[in-house]
């Protein structure tokens, strides 16, 4: 009988998670109002999918977010990421010819395509063998070099076809193409500079987040606000599939977040890349002496924080008919506490994609019921901060700890009376 | 074994009781009801093997851990030392292995911090100070220069300030660890002369040591401490070296001996290192270089030993092997007659070197996953396709891991962090394994761990290099670096000055070779004079 408590105890913590979600839920479904024709509004499958439309941007963040933080890093810049992405976005979308969007997004696809190709050529082709003792460390000089060429011919590919594009705007395909290259190079510059530098990456991407928001105001040239985005009218009518509702439930901003933890959910568990990280983020210097290419494995994870926050900043065009340097203003904020609600440890090393979509959905959620109870905003935003510590608490389950040392605090040293005798005692067992 | 007449002063009332002190870190109970009493006026040495709970003891006592089991009493009233700050105040100082001074201030600001002498306001007054500080130092014998930062002493003489820093403290009980550990013969002999000093004045004296000779030298009381047990306290003076040895380390001595290395195997040099020479990080420190001319070669089956005080290079010379300080390093360094480039550490591995580094805590595990996932760590590609982790490989690599070493674990999926101190460095000696390497570099291998896994740990030494393994072992424990090298290289300030064979081997030999000031080989010294 105890033992099955003991596992049934053990499981109900292991996914206590879950059990947070589900909480919220009846909250959520208790507390909602009725509409005129008696159903339950947060239940409606409208509401529903509003919710995970909502949290997609925050979702598609968070998951790059899950791979620094697991890393033991910081990603702050993704915020500004996630506007340059929107801006960059718009302007393709809804301006022909050499623009400042185009002059850099164009080459910087090229690069991408011509370094991706380099990089990832000799990888794949010393890691397709498995069951040697040794494994190779460098591909044939052959291999690099087809490596090189492919990613040239890719890049003149990507420029040809782009340039034209150029012509007659941007479609929606050249948008999801571009924007995230763009997010890419910023964000493997962050991972260059940190690991490279050897600097604090709070500190570079703290630079970085000023930085790049700099970079998408001057883009965006003098009437900086916003680039609105008229499908049909200044930009081409295929851009509204990203907005859409398929089968007219599920949004399609949440399918990109939803392939998202799904890819890097997949690649965490089951891949080399996945066990470093969590290595890295363990105990660095361990992984760093068994010979992992720690530097590089950090760059790359910054790299796809970046790829993904602009990615999320094409979602947001898509969403808001806009492209707008203040639109990831807070994003980062959001993100970092969507991972750690969802349990990853903010030292790295711990963690997992499956707690950041619960942490996204929690917080989405709870948005969504404050919401529709009609509650104030800034009452909403103190919700928000209480829960997020609440939750942090409970995952880290330093309650115990935290309640014995308190108990300690008030504990009087009980004074033995018979020290005197106690002493005597010892020495007679000395002698 | 104590007569009631020694303790004249307060003989209900010790300096510092401790009584059933217990405390663990994580699963692993490192002090069991430990009970221990300081008298004034004594000096009490504490001794045992590494990881026999010998510091912990004490920082509690020092109160640098503050969760634990047990009471303290000072002079006989209880005391709950919950920071440094409040053990100061009861009148305990500690001075740790590794000296807490800060290196950029001058020796009066190091002793006077916290407490500095002030003109007005918040003004110090740097002269008051020196004279202050220099009137502490007179009776510790020392002659540095008061107003250099302590970065430029010898650290000897960083010692003495640490010694003064208690003594402005009022420290009426004084715990030394380890002091000697980077001390020369001269030096180690000045600071006993100061601890005997500072006893007959009534400071109660702890000294944490392992070494016999010194015990013996200054201490009147030993308590003896094993895997965290109060194993038994004497009087120095009727205690016999061998009955401390057995209470240190359970059984006696000669069955470890038996399973030590068999004998040399001559066979052409599988490592070669020729000049390999380290820059000093910081600039303004006294040596430049903190390793020069270091050269040696390690046939396969052979291990080489590297003897030397704290601070003499031993770490740094395997950390530049490895690749660990690429840029500010240099030398030629050959594995089975192929160059190797001292790039970084997957150079390293390319080249067939493994680095079983001191502190396996910081440097070798991930303590917060399983045996598996540290296992496979530096192998994991072997056991990967495009990218994607076979499971079965895994398990296999775990399981051949565990079985190989002699693990002792609950299963594959473990904990590291919760292993006992023997069980994680035969992980971490096993996770190197896998890679198959020719030079196997062990620093420190036993640190922290209890005896039993000592032995399996010096027989696992043994039949690597039977297997014809080059191997490359520091390790500040004389016996065990005499019972296992074949030859020792002993440096000294970074420089190599001997090189011994196994008839040459004798503690005296190798401190005589390690110590400052003491004699050089003259193979060696015709190099200096060369430079």
């Amino acid at each position: 009988m105890k033992g099955i408590a003991s596992t049934i105890g053990k499981f109900i913590l292991q996914t206590k998670l879950f059990w947070g979600l589900a909480a919220l839920y009846l909250v959520g479904i208790f507390s909602s109002p009725v509409n005129r024709k008696g159903l339950n509004i947060f239940l409606e499958p409208g509401n529903q999918s509003d919710v995970l439309r909502q949290v997609s941007n925050n979702g598609i963040i968070a998951v790059g977010m899950t791979l620094v933080i697991l890393t033991g890093g910081i990603d702050l810049s993704v915020g500004s990421m996630m506007a340059l992405g929107s801006v960059v976005c718009a302007m393709l979308l809804t301006q022909e010819g050499w623009t400042n969007a185009s002059l850099l997004a164009i080459p910087i696809l090229a690069f991408v395509c011509i370094f991706l190709c380099a990089y990832l050529v000799p990888l794949i082709a010393i890691n397709v063998h498995r069951g040697s003792a040794k494994p190779v460390e460098r591909a044939s000089s052959r291999v690099r070099w087809f490596g090189i060429v492919l990613g040239i011919i890719l890049a003149m590919l990507a420029v040809w076809w782009t340039v034209g594009q150029l012509k007659t705007k941007f479609g929606v395909i050249g948008v999801l193409v571009a924007v995230p290259a763009v997010g890419l190079v910023f964000g493997a510059l962050n991972g260059l500079i940190i690991t490279k530098g050897k600097m604090q990456p709070f500190i570079v991407t703290l630079a970085m987040m000023v930085a790049i928001l700099g970079i998408a105001r001057l883009l965006g040239g003098s009437n900086m606000a916003v680039h609105p985005v008229y499908t049909g009218t200044n930009a081409t009518e295929d851009f509204d599939i990203l907005r859409a509702l398929l089968f007219q439930v599920i949004p399609v901003p949440g399918i990109f977040f939803l392939i998202a933890v799904l890819v890097f959910g997949f690649v965490l568990k089951v891949s080399t890349f996945g066990r470093y990280i969590y290595a890295i983020g363990g105990n660095e210097q361990a992984a760093r002496l068994a010979g992992i290419h720690v530097d590089q494995l950090k760059i790359a994870v910054f790299a796809i924080s970046g790829m993904l926050a602009s990615t999320a900043g094409v979602l947001y065009t898509a969403q808001y008919r806009q492209g707008k340097p203040d639109a990831g203003s807070g994003a980062e904020l959001d993100a970092i506490a969507a991972v750690v609600i969802g349990g990853t440890n903010l030292m790295g090393g711990r963690g997992s994609m499956t707690g950041t979509l619960v942490g996204v959905l929690i917080f989405g959620f709870l948005g969504n019921i404050l919401q529709l109870r009609n509650i104030d905003s800034n009452t909403q935003l103190v919700l928000k901060g209480g829960i997020i510590l609440a939750a942090v608490l409970l995952q880290e389950g330093q309650l115990g700890v935290l309640w014995k040392q308190i108990r300690a605090y008030f504990k009087v040293v009980e004074p033995s009376r018979a020290i005197g005798a106690q002493s005597r005692q010892i020495e007679e067992v000395r002698k | 074994m104590f007569s009631p007449n020694e303790q004249t002063e307060s003989p209900n009332h010790p300096a510092l009781q401790m009584r059933g002190i217990s405390k663990c870190f994580g699963p692993t109970l490192v002090l069991k009801k430990v009970d221990i009493d300081l008298r004034s006026g004594e000096i009490h040495a504490l001794m045992g093997e590494n990881g026999a709970g010998k510091t912990t003891l004490m920082k509690i006592a020092a109160g640098l851990i503050d969760d634990f089991e047990g009471d303290i009493f000072v002079e006989g009233k209880p005391h709950r030392m919950t920071s440094p700050r409040d053990a100061a105040r009861a009148g305990i100082a500690m001075i740790q292995q590794e000296l807490s001074l800060v290196p950029e201030l001058a020796v009066d600001e190091n002793i006077f911090l916290g407490q500095e002498k002030v003109r007005s306001l918040f003004f110090v007054d740097r002269e008051q100070q020196v004279r202050a500080a220099r009137e502490v130092l007179r009776p510790l014998d020392f002659h540095g220069r008061i107003d250099l930062p302590v970065a430029k002493l010898r650290v000897g003489e960083q010692q003495l300030v640490e010694v003064a820093k208690a003594l402005v403290a009022k420290a009426r009980i004084l715990i030394m660890d380890e002091p000697t550990s980077a001390l020369s013969i001269n030096e180690s002999e000045r600071l006993f002369q100061v601890i005997r000093k500072l006893a007959k004045e009534g400071v109660a004296i702890v000294y944490i040591s392992h070494r016999m000779e010194e015990v013996f030298a200054v201490a009147d009381t030993v308590t003896v401490l094993r895997d965290g047990q109060h194993i038994g306290t004497l009087s120095a003076k009727v205690a016999s070296r061998r009955e401390i040895i057995r209470m240190m380390v359970g059984r006696e001595l000669q069955e470890m001996i038996a399973s030590g290395k068999s004998e040399t195997t001559t066979q052409k040099p599988v490592l070669e290192v020729q000049d390999l020479w380290l820059e000093n990080p910081s600039p303004t420190a006294a040596r430049p270089l903190l390793v020069q001319n270091v050269s040696f070669t390690v046939a396969g089956g052979e291990v080489l030993g590297l003897a030397g005080l704290l601070g003499a290079g031993r770490t740094e010379t395997l950390e530049v092997l490895f690749g660990l300080h690429s840029g500010t390093s240099g030398g030629h360094v050959r594995i089975e007659g192929k160059d190797v480039h001292l790039l970084n550490p997957v150079a390293a591995k390319a080249a067939g070197m493994a680095l079983v580094t001191e502190d396996r805590k910081r440097d070798g595990l991930v303590l917060g996953a399983g045996i598996d996932r540290n296992a496979e760590l530096a192998v994991l590609r072997t056991i990967a396709a495009f990218g994607l982790v076979s499971t079965e490989g895994e398990v296999e690599l775990a399981a051949r891991t565990i079985r190989d070493l002699g693990i002792q674990a609950s299963g594959p999926r473990q904990l590291a962090g919760t292993l006992s101190g023997g069980n994680q460095q035969k992980l971490v000696i096993g996770k190197w394994l896998l890679t198959r390497p020719r030079v196997l570099l062990l620093d420190e291998p036993t640190r922290g761990i209890d005896v039993g896994a000592k032995a399996e740990i010096y027989r696992l030494i043994g039949t690597l290099a039977e297997q014809g393994l080059a191997i490359v072992l520091v390790t500040s424990e004389l016996p065990e670096l005499t019972l296992l090298s074949d030859r020792i290289l002993v440096l000294r300030e970074g420089r190599p000055t001997a090189l011994l064979n196994r008839a040459q081997f004798s503690h005296e030999t190798i401190l005589e070779f390690a110590s400052p000031g003491g004699s050089v080989q003259p193979a060696f010294a015709e190099m200096e004079v060369a430079q």
